[in-house]
């Protein structure tokens, strides 16, 4: 095993399957990039043109009601990419042929477009900061309204409403969960996991709640991890477009987590300013750790920070 | 009007951090180089990376957050745990789609979005590595004229990721990690 001397970038290697190295050069011109990278050779960098990804922006937009021309574009064209690859697609055009025609394929497409990565209390430290330091606003609070927006397939509901149980808040709690994929919202209802991610759900909810015991609000079943029911009981799910529609009600906190991320600065500060109406006097706004109110100038005069390393924030008056 | 800084864009995993480190100890200012580190480490080391890196005089060292824009005299390292991606208008963007050959950030990705976001002049350098991430990505780099070097497997503590490379196409530059510091100091473009 080769570990990373002083441990920092805490690369780790089974060196026994790092080595050997593969033949130099055995094969010549493009069929050795076939052989080594059999499934990668449509990958990733697909040859779009201006014009073909206007048309895909006019399709979704006037189709679908989905203006994605304010998504940051390098992500973007990843997305295109890997569905093209994903669906056989030879081309951009033949994408925008098949969402023109194939209206169900939409859904479809929306998904794979949408990325849902999440876990159980992802970045454990922010949701320290949000349980010592943020949540202890409202303890004192008759009704507390939040809106999760891009909440994916739920997995940080479940983390915001263990909370909120373990500081006996979330009788008064009220959570809209919302997000642009409808496949996500049918996954985040169920409150169950593939069992494999335990372990890792496990480790990072033992960092934010060291001493309450796993087994408490999740259970073994079959092939899967099932959280306690009781935990969605005062949770809504909807479908909500954060660039399109308007917020539906003014809330005690909003958590919005690796949304932004996938937006332009202009887009940014747009869906900020949202937040910021949206919030009551006083409100928290939680937004990804990597995330940042840069792009917002309403922001700074607007939004405090609560805790500015793990990007929670208090609007003021 | 191109006031965009020289980027040299490197990858590296397993056996690279410590000789890079020490490259960069070398390293004089330049308010015209930008340096793009995506490293490959585990995913719950926040905040650490940056304060291993030595204090290096008038450099910017940072942990870029999502659209940093990018700024020439600073070293930018890859955040645990995203995709760091270049975008045209000159900031960083991330994301935290699937990892790509187990990583995120992956050196592919990153190297792949400097292409698409037609950065002018850049280079590509791929260390000592356990994984074949970046050598498709190096390729492409070459491919699109942009100047290529790989470290010596022979020099590596890791040859995998240099093996990978070299078995794609023959860079611009093959070269021992002692000599790192004169080739970041020459931005070379092709």
């Amino acid at each position: 095993m080769f570990v990373c001397p002083e441990d920092v970038c805490g690369f780790q290697v089974d060196s026994q399957r790092a080595l050997p190295s593969p033949p130099l050069r055995t094969h010549k011109g493009s069929s050795s990039i076939a052989y080594l990278y059999p499934l990668m050779l449509e990958e990733i960098l697909p040859d779009i043109a201006e014009s073909d990804l206007e048309t895909f922006f006019q399709i979704t937009h006037t189709l679908y009601g989905y203006d994605f021309r304010d998504y940051a574009r390098a992500s973007v064209l990843r997305r295109l990419g890997t569905i093209l690859k994903k669906y056989g697609l030879p081309d951009m055009k033949a994408l925008n042929q098949r969402l023109l025609r194939q209206k169900e394929f939409f859904e479809t497409f929306l998904s794979e477009f949408t990325i849902g990565t999440t876990e159980l209390f992802r970045d454990p430290s922010a949701w320290i900061a949000l349980r010592k330091q943020a949540l202890p606003l409202f303890m004192a609070t008759s009704q507390i309204r939040i809106w999760h927006a891009g909440a994916s397939t739920g997995e940080e509901v479940l983390s915001l409403a263990i909370l909120l149980t373990e500081m006996g808040l979330y009788p008064r709690a009220q959570i809209f969960a919302t997000d642009i994929d409808q496949k996500a919202l049918q996954t985040a209802p169920r409150a169950r996991y593939p069992l494999r991610y335990k372990r890792a759900y496990q480790e990072n909810f033992q960092q934010v709640l060291p001493d309450v015991p796993f087994s408490r609000y999740a259970r073994e079943e079959g092939t899967e991890l099932v959280f306690d029911p009781q935990l969605l009981s005062h949770v809504t799910f909807l479908r909500h477009n954060l660039t399109s529609d308007e917020p539906f009600a003014r809330f005690e906190m909003i958590l919005c987590r690796n949304v932004l991320i996938y937006f332009t600065p202009e887009l940014q500060d747009r869906v900020i300013q949202k937040f910021i109406r949206a919030l009551v006097p006083g409100g928290i706004l939680m937004i990804g750790t990597k995330e940042s109110l840069f792009w917002c100038k309403e922001a700074e005069k607007i939004l405090a920070p609560v805790n500015n390393l793990e990007r929670i924030y208090r609007r003021q008056g | 009007m191109n006031a965009r800084p020289y980027l040299w864009l490197i990858g590296g995993s397993a056996g690279s951090f410590t000789p890079l480190r020490q490259a960069l100890l070398q390293l004089p200012y330049d308010p015209d180089l930008t340096l793009v580190l995506c490293l490959h480490r585990l995913r719950q080391a926040r905040f650490q990376i940056t304060d291993a890196f030595p204090r290096l005089k008038h450099w910017l060292l940072s942990e870029p957050d999502d659209k940093t824009p990018i700024q020439g005299g600073a070293i930018y390292i890859a955040p645990a745990d995203y995709h760091l991606l270049i975008e045209k208008e000159g900031y960083f963007s991330l994301s935290v789609e699937e990892p790509v050959h187990f990583s995120r950030p992956s050196i592919d990705v990153t190297m792949l979005s400097l292409i698409q976001a037609g950065w002018p002049r850049a280079g590509g350098i791929l260390l000592s590595g356990a994984n074949k991430d970046g050598a498709l990505g190096l390729f492409k780099m070459y491919q699109a004229g942009y100047f290529t070097a790989v470290q010596d497997p022979a020099d590596a503590e890791v040859p995998h990721m240099p093996n990978a490379a070299l078995a794609l196409f023959i860079p611009h530059r093959r070269f021992l990690i002692s000599d790192l510091p004169i080739l970041l100091a020459q931005k070379p473009t092709s």
